[in-house]
């Protein structure tokens, strides 16, 4: 029967699936798991049934991953014959490995093991899965066995009975035998995840004028000559032009920027006509050019005379006077707004994708991808990791799945002995990838868009803030609520808070509770520091805020934190001094918080000590719209916060916090936190002043802190707030609540005004 | 939708049909895994080498095995 192939699902790719659809199943009575041949132009492969996907029906549609394609010489839209297999049990089938594969002993036990129950033919590839395998750098991880000869000859299943034999002749030399030549393919479009729609738009532009011209010819219009994929870097730019043209066959050349220039006058431009004929006469032909933007810049700002030809030369070549043929260029990018303009428009790149970073699902496809040929231990759960990697491009989850296999790598590496040329056998079978393996490299990586500002997510809870419960609430409204339910929001027709402002005496606790948020949001966090926005350049600065904007945008859910804000947003009109750069920055910053471009899921905190002195328009409602008072901790907050700092130290029995919260007015958590420091401290002073040296790590356990050092700190640790400072936040307080119209004041229930 | 949940919660990837009269759900234990399955009653029973699954279906269930592919057919009085 004929079906037209497809690609399958990133999920169920590289087990030798078809998914054929149900009518089409009926039709040739099959069942699920029956063994199948795909017969194509070029060549045959096995593969089990598999239930179509549901929007398949009745279309008479077969889907298989890029190796079943490779196989049969087919690249999708294609049409394959599809018959029952008739399959009998092998006597021996004798296997060919791969020339570079360095293992020890009898693999054939090992082999048949892995293969037991698997249909093979003769000149198939099979792979297999050896632990992680040498072969570390191949696609999946698993490696490659050719199928020599089976006896009987035709389709046959190995069972454990069957003999199994290795091949003299490594697997390399075999395939240049068998006139057809088979390699297992680069990259297939199953090996991309999470890029479906822009994927669909490449093959759009690049298969179709390839394949079928006519269609072209017919509409009248000329197919599309070029395409352009931007995006930050690491998103799968480059990965997608390789498999756009692994799959359709084409001859492919690409140009990498540098590799052209030459320091002969005129040279680079002839290098680049070069790549340009030599793809014409293989044509169809697709150019790869890698980081386009380093030979094509804006001719009016490159300084060079060499760029300028070479962006004239390019040019031309892309729509000039001779017919190009069949030769489609793409360009990738990551800073597509430094490219010249004139490449930009239709005839030359006729349509730009944008390849943007992966949102959950299509981090789960990446992830799904680069742990197919992983031994995993059972259990692990891919949707948790997709989730909690916010930020994430492709290359960081590879490098995240690479790290979680070396930690495996490692737990065994004592066993192994590196003098010997080959690995046991065995010791590669016993290598599993464990969900400790994950954590680990988890810790270990963090998403490359966010390098330059990221900041390590602080390790720090709702338990680590003692007191504050009525801030803690409000803050956790503000900002986890939208975040963690959406679809309430959306049914409220409620905007989230763009901006929260914490205000109080120094050392209340504003930046540990913008570290708890951070953390318990499970988003990214950008922590900027005022004044290290400042640039002595003009407009420097101001770019800065711009940055820190895009990337919390390109990253979202994003948590931006402004410590001490007021340094870089004073009010307005005060100053002459600084030239205007501190308005300028100031001006940025309204705008990017409640400007044309929309802020979505980025949330933005800031600090200070003085709001009094911040720009009013910062303040005002869509903007920094909530403005909590982290207020001076009364009697039952500081007893909550001294159970925090002692949570974890030696107290002794005669030690009452609740005395101690009585004893500390005005002492704010910094202080209190001071005060169990030096409690402790004394007590260690006097530990080490009456214990032998010798004696240390025997008696360790006995000391205890005891009310006397507590006292003996009290006296030298202060207050650092006195009644006058209290005084004037609590004025600021009741000046921010009537600066808001709508304020409902709700008395001592809140402190906090919205 | 409960077996394929109690499935997936034991770590087994299922994937669910729906054929107008009845619900097929669909398991890959790889085709070199030696695995067996059986309905008792209203009780599915998986048989893996080293592990064994039962789940209870609600109406009458079929199930076979075939290249270690599972394939679950769910025959549902009004809907689980």
């Amino acid at each position: 029967m004929k079906l037209t192939v497809k690609p399958l699902k990133q999920k169920d790719a590289g087990r030798g699936l078809a998914a054929i659809d149900r009518q089409a199943m009926a039709e040739m009575e099959l069942e699920n798991g029956d063994y199948i041949i795909i017969k194509g132009d070029s060549g045959r492969t096995v593969a089990r049934v598999w239930p179509g996907y549901p929007e398949d029906k009745g279309k008479g549609i077969v889907r298989i991953d890029g190796r079943l394609r490779k196989e049969t010489g087919t690249g999708i839209d294609d049409t394959v014959t599809v018959e029952k297999a008739d399959v009998q049990p092998a006597t021996a089938v004798t296997v060919a490995l791969p020339q570079n594969l360095r293992v020890r002993g009898n693999v054939g036990p090992m082999i048949r093991q892995n293969l037991s129950g698997q249909a093979v033919t003769q000149g198939q590839t099979v792979p297999v899965s050896f632990g992680l395998g040498p072969l570390s750098s191949m696609s999946g991880q698993q490696i490659p066995l050719k199928i020599a000869e089976t006896e009987p000859s035709g389709t046959v299943v190995i069972t454990d009975s069957t003999e199994v034999e290795i091949s003299e002749q490594p697997a390399e030399q075999l395939s240049e035998e068998t006139a057809e030549e088979r390699e297992t393919p680069d990259v297939t479009y199953e090996d991309i995840g999470g890029l479906d729609d822009e994927l669909e738009q490449v093959r759009e532009m690049i298969e179709l004028p390839m394949r079928h011209p006519e269609l072209f010819q017919q509409l009248g219009i000329e197919p599309p000559k070029g395409v352009l994929l931007h995006g930050p870097p690491g998103t799968g730019k480059t990965l997608m032009a390789r498999a756009v043209a692994n799959e359709i066959d084409a001859y492919f050349t690409d140009i990498s920027g540098p590799e052209i220039m030459s320091k002969y006058y005129g040279e680079s431009e002839e290098q680049l006509r070069e790549v340009f004929d030599e793809a014409s006469e293989n044509s169809p032909a697709v150019i790869f050019i890698d980081e386009i933007d380093s030979i094509a810049p804006k001719r009016g700002e490159t300084s060079g005379d060499v760029e300028r030809r070479v962006v004239a030369q390019l040019l031309s070549l892309m729509d000039g006077l001779e017919e190009r043929g069949q030769v489609i260029v793409i360009g990738a990018t990551n800073r597509v707004d430094a490219i010249d303009p004139a490449l930009r428009r239709g005839g030359r790149f006729d349509r730009e994708i944008e390849v943007g970073v992966p949102d959950k699902e299509g981090r789960k496809e990446i992830l799904q991808v680069h742990t197919r040929g992983m031994p995993l231990v059972d259990g692990i759960d891919l949707d948790q990791y997709a989730e909690s990697t916010h930020g994430f491009v492709g290359a960081d989850i590879a490098q995240l799945s690479k790290e979680a296999a070396m930690n495996a790598l490692r737990r065994i590496r004592p066993e192994l002995d590196l003098e010997e040329d080959e690995i046991d056998a065995e010791t590669l079978e016993k290598l599993q990838v464990t969900e400790e393996d994950f954590k680990q490299a988890m810790k270990g990586i963090e998403p490359s868009a966010l390098r330059e500002v990221f900041v390590e997510v602080p390790d720090i809870t709702w338990e680590d803030v003692g007191g504050l419960e009525d801030t803690k609430e409000r803050l956790r409204e503000a900002i986890q609520w939208p975040l963690e339910y959406p679809e309430v929001f959306d049914q409220m027709d409620m905007q989230a808070a763009k901006g929260v402002l914490m205000y109080g005496p120094p050392g209340t606790g504003k930046t540990l509770l913008a570290k708890a948020i951070a953390n318990e949001s499970q988003s990214n966090f950008i922590s900027i520091k005022g004044p290290e926005l400042l640039n002595k350049y003009v407009g420097e600065s101001e770019k800065g805020v711009r940055e820190v904007f895009e990337k919390a945008r390109a990253n979202a859910p994003t948590v931006v934190f402004f410590d001490e804000i007021d340094s870089i947003a004073g009010e307005r009109g005060q100053h002459s001094g600084d030239s205007g750069v501190g308005e300028r920055v100031v001006s940025q910053l309204l705008t990017e918080l409640d400007g044309l471009e929309e802020l979505e899921d980025v949330v933005v905190i800031a600090t200070t000590n003085r709001p009094d002195l911040i720009d009013p328009a910062l303040v005002r409602p869509g903007r920094l719209d909530r403005h909590i008072h982290v207020p001076v901790p009364d009697e039952e907050a500081r007893r909550k916060i001294l159970e925090v700092h002692t949570r974890n130290k030696p107290l002794a029995d005669d030690v009452d916090l609740d005395d101690l919260a009585r004893k500390t007015d005005s002492y704010v958590g910094a202080d209190l936190e001071a005060l169990a420091r030096e409690a402790s401290m004394a007590a260690t002073r006097e530990f080490i002043g009456s214990v032998d040296p010798e004696d240390v790590d025997d008696s360790v356990g006995n000391v205890r802190i005891t009310a006397e050092h507590f006292d003996k700190a009290l006296s030298e640790v202060s207050a650092s707030v006195d009644e006058s400072t209290r005084e004037r936040y609590e004025q600021l307080e009741e000046q921010f609540g009537s600066r808001e119209p709508d304020s409902p004041d709700e008395g001592t229930v809140s402190r906090t005004f919205q | 939708m409960r077996v394929k949940e109690e499935l997936e919660q034991r770590g087994i990837e299922v994937v669910s049909r729906e054929y107008g009269d009845h619900r097929e759900l669909i398991a890959d234990f790889g085709p070199t895994e030696d695995i067996s399955v059986d309905v008792v009653g209203d009780t599915v029973i998986v048989v893996t080498e080293d592990e064994t699954y039962d789940v209870e279906v609600d109406g009458s269930a079929q199930a076979f095995i075939k290249n270690g592919i599972l394939t679950i057919e769910l025959n549902e009085e009004g809907q689980a």
